[in-house]
């Protein structure tokens, strides 16, 4: 397929970007900083947090995936890293206990994690409005990530509900790459924004003792104000990146 | 020989204003059975943590004073190297089991298997620790289908194993059943009776009156009593604070009281109750 | 008392007894080859000629069978309506359902496509019904793969069905409170709180004891790590990896070769 050879060469410097990254992030101890104990006992109930609350969500028929809270979660108090980690082996074990058709998927999980963890290192999992803010940055590079995964291994048509919207936008005479990217855009920052603001509220309810035995618990400290307002301020800006969102859909669908 | 020597320790967690320890000395000898005790909150928790090292190196905190286990200091070990010398074993069975493993004899192995020991070496020392806390007909169960009483017992197992100088013991049996109960004591008597130095935080009074050598009464971070099971369990001072009396105890100091116990020492158990009683 | 774990089946058979890399080496060739060769019908052929008869020969061929028609076919099936009916590509219409379009082209691509997976989910269920986690991850720690990979694997394979069982006691207990998983969105959307909340507080509050109970059987030790089983690595093994490698490289060249 033209489309593979196109962009096999994009294909292949973001693998070595993302291979060179981690070198770096080992040689000057980063990584290592991530692991302690506690986050390798952490990180598998972290992974049955995510397959467990992912398959709740599909027995009520949510129209979201949720399968990446504990992900967020050890991003977040561990490190990108250990994040990074979490997101790869939950998609590996969901591949290997539940459906096979998971596997190919894993670069996703693993840069929901990096995102995540890269952005509480910077600050931004503070307060209600920086955590969908983080949520809406994890949902464009989930968007990002999973488009040539569905373009190469399923021709832009995969098995899930919001292929219907690929399928949609395909008609309207769109290219294969705009279309799986801007389904992307439509439905990963409502799920994204949601378990990055369901991760803040489960780090919340822990107590702060028990965080600040994991590498990073500062990442968690909350800002002052009062959560009411917080939460109002977080609702603001939720509508605002879906207009922004939006915005972004219209210049790919016309561009 | 003192395989125990804690000296003027003090230690305060962190995010913490208060010190849970205040200037502790203890000294165990090896061999010794020492039974600890104390209301919930006075540090016997705290205190195991800080034999076995996990205190400082795990949970961090401020320490002040030297804890010297079998001639190595803690602040000058790892928390690695220091668990070869001290084993830890705690109240939530379940808590201990690694995950790691399928079956109870890999879980007993995983310890070994992550010191390096050799494969032969690994075997005899599982088949043997399982021979002396009674559980070698669970070799082939899955930890996770076993009874809390099962579970602690091949938690104390495979710290076994490891072959510790000292084992550190913190309320093993508190969320045990007492047929589970019975069998932890009955596994902890075995090694004690063995030559292990044993350090145990125990509720049970009557059961520590007539096993352990020695018992040291925590309060408020602080040692209060130190000596003889007889002496200790049966002293004002505690029937003051108000802990670590059995009810024989309180029974037959009443009794004394009104001037119905003749003899000298109070008892502990039924059974020296009973006797003083006739 | 052996519980089920995810997919293993116990048996003495020629593949159980092979090395667990070279089993996954297997996995990984058939589904390169099912993907890189350029034949249209490869995918079928290694279905027939390789994956069917290995079942057989690891004495798994009902639970294969099982797993592939009550899952993998669906599955592959519904891949297939898919991406025929959705795939933009192609002129020669061939079918047409409302205002959707069938062509040829698109048939030929979905076909290819559906096949390519099935190949892959069904190489990955023979290994999974053949190999048992801790004797591939005994092997893999063996050839260099940190202890802590090893660990956090078969923990979280043994936490999940624990936790499933936990989800679904909480379920259950809510229904009989009146939640209702069957009504309006917003119902659905509102019952997912109280169902989280006991499920993810009950587990993270046993991370600390684990990772002090771990600690203290030197989960953070340096020395070199043993192992309690032998796995064997025979010279066979060897022979097949390099065979598989060989013929993964001919189909790729193949590939390449065409294009």
């Amino acid at each position: 397929m033209s489309i593979i050879s196109e962009n096999a060469g994009y294909f292949i410097i973001a693998v070595v970007i993302v291979a060179a990254l981690l070198v770096w992030a080992y040689l000057t101890k980063r990584m290592q900083k991530d692991f302690s104990t506690m986050t390798w006992v952490l990180i598998p109930v972290a992974i049955a947090i995510n397959i467990a609350i992912g398959q709740i969500v599909v027995t009520l028929k949510l129209p979201v995936y949720l399968d990446s809270i504990g992900t967020v979660l050890v991003a977040v108090i561990c490190g990108p890293w250990a994040g990074a980690l979490t997101g790869t082996l939950s998609n590996v074990i969901w591949g290997l206990t539940i459906d096979p058709n998971a596997f190919p998927w894993f670069p996703v999980a693993f840069f929901i994690g990096l995102v995540s963890g890269l952005m509480a290192n910077a600050g931004w999992f503070k307060s209600w409005w920086k955590v969908a803010v983080t949520g809406f940055a994890v949902a464009l590079t989930a968007a990002v990530v999973s488009t040539p995964i569905a373009v190469y291994l399923y021709g832009g048509i995969t098995a899930s509900g919001s292929s219907f919207i690929t399928a949609y936008l395909l008609q309207t005479g769109q290219g294969v790459v705009q279309a799986v990217m801007s389904t992307g855009f439509l439905v990963e920052p409502v799920d994204k924004i949601t378990t990055a603001m369901l991760a803040f509220a489960i780090i919340q309810g822990l107590s702060q003792r028990f965080v600040a035995r994991f590498p990073r618990p500062e990442n968690a400290q909350t800002e002052g104000g009062t959560s009411q307002t917080q939460l109002i301020i977080a609702l603001v800006v939720i509508v605002l990146l879906v207009l922004f969102a939006m915005f972004l859909l219209g210049n790919i669908l016309g561009g | 020989m003192a395989v125990v020597n804690l000296q003027n320790v003090t230690y305060k967690y962190p995010l913490t204003d208060a010190p849970v320890l205040k200037n502790i000395n203890l000294q165990v000898n090896e061999g010794e059975f020492v039974a600890l005790i104390g209301p919930n909150g006075a540090g016997k928790s705290t205190l195991c943590y800080t034999v076995s090292g996990f205190v400082p190196h795990f949970f961090k905190g401020e320490m002040t004073g030297t804890v010297e286990v079998a001639g190595n200091e803690s602040s000058k070990s790892n928390l690695h190297e220091w668990v070869l010398n001290v084993g830890l074993a705690f109240q939530n069975p379940f808590n201990q089991i690694s995950g790691a493993k399928y079956t109870v004899f890999e879980e007993l192995a995983f310890g070994l298997e992550n010191i390096g020991i050799p494969r032969d070496e690994m075997i005899q020392r599982v088949n043997d620790a399982m021979k002396l806390t009674g559980i070698s007909d669970l070799a082939d169960r899955s930890p996770y289908s076993l009874s809390g009483g099962q579970q602690q017992r091949v938690a104390l197992t495979s710290i076994l194993v490891m072959q510790p100088k000292v084992l550190v013991l913190d309320e093993p049996t508190s969320q045990m059943d007492p047929i589970g109960t019975r069998e932890v004591f009955g596994a902890i008597r075995t090694m004690a009776e063995k030559g292990m130095t044993v350090i145990l935080a125990e509720h049970k009074v009557e059961w520590i009156a007539n096993f352990a050598d020695r018992v040291v009464a925590l309060y408020e971070g602080e040692i209060i009593s130190d000596g003889d099971p007889s002496d200790v369990l049966t002293s004002d001072l505690l029937a003051e604070k108000g802990f670590g009396i059995s009810r024989y105890t309180s029974v037959a100091r009443k009794a004394k009281e009104m001037g119905l116990w003749k003899k000298d020492k109070l008892p502990i158990t039924l059974e020296e109750a009973v006797e003083g009683f006739s | 008392m052996h519980e089920r774990l995810s997919f293993f089946v116990k048996r003495d058979s020629v593949l159980h007894r092979l090395n667990p890399l070279t089993k996954l080496t297997l996995v990984f060739g058939l589904v390169l080859i099912a993907f890189f060769s350029p034949n249209y019908w490869t995918p079928q052929l290694l279905f027939l000629c390789a994956i069917l008869p290995l079942s057989f020969l690891g004495g798994i061929q009902q639970s294969f069978l099982r797993a592939f028609i009550r899952l993998i076919l669906p599955a592959s099936g519904f891949l297939f309506l898919m991406q025929a009916f959705f795939h933009p590509v192609g002129e020669k219409v061939v079918f047409q359902l409302w205002f959707l379009d069938v062509t040829s082209e698109s048939l030929s691509f979905a076909f290819r496509n559906a096949t390519r997976i099935a190949v892959m989910v069904s190489s990955f269920t023979l290994f999974l019904l053949t190999t048992h986690p801790s004797e591939l991850m005994s092997d893999l720690t063996r050839r260099g793969l940190p202890g802590q990979f090893s660990y956090v694997i078969i923990s979280t394979l043994q936490i999940l069905p624990q936790m499933q069982a936990k989800a679904q006691t909480i379920i259950a207990a809510q229904r009989a409170r009146g939640l209702d998983t069957e009504s309006t969105f917003f119902k659905r959307a509102g019952s997912l709180f109280p169902l989280v909340g006991p499920l993810v507080f009950g587990s993270l509050v046993e991370v600390e004891e684990r990772a002090i109970a771990i600690e203290a059987r030197g989960f953070t030790s340096t020395h070199v790590k043993t192992s309690l089983h032998d796995i064997p690595d025979t010279g066979a093994d060897k022979f097949i990896r390099w065979i598989v490698i060989g013929l993964v490289l001919i189909a790729l060249t193949s590939r390449l070769w065409l294009s």
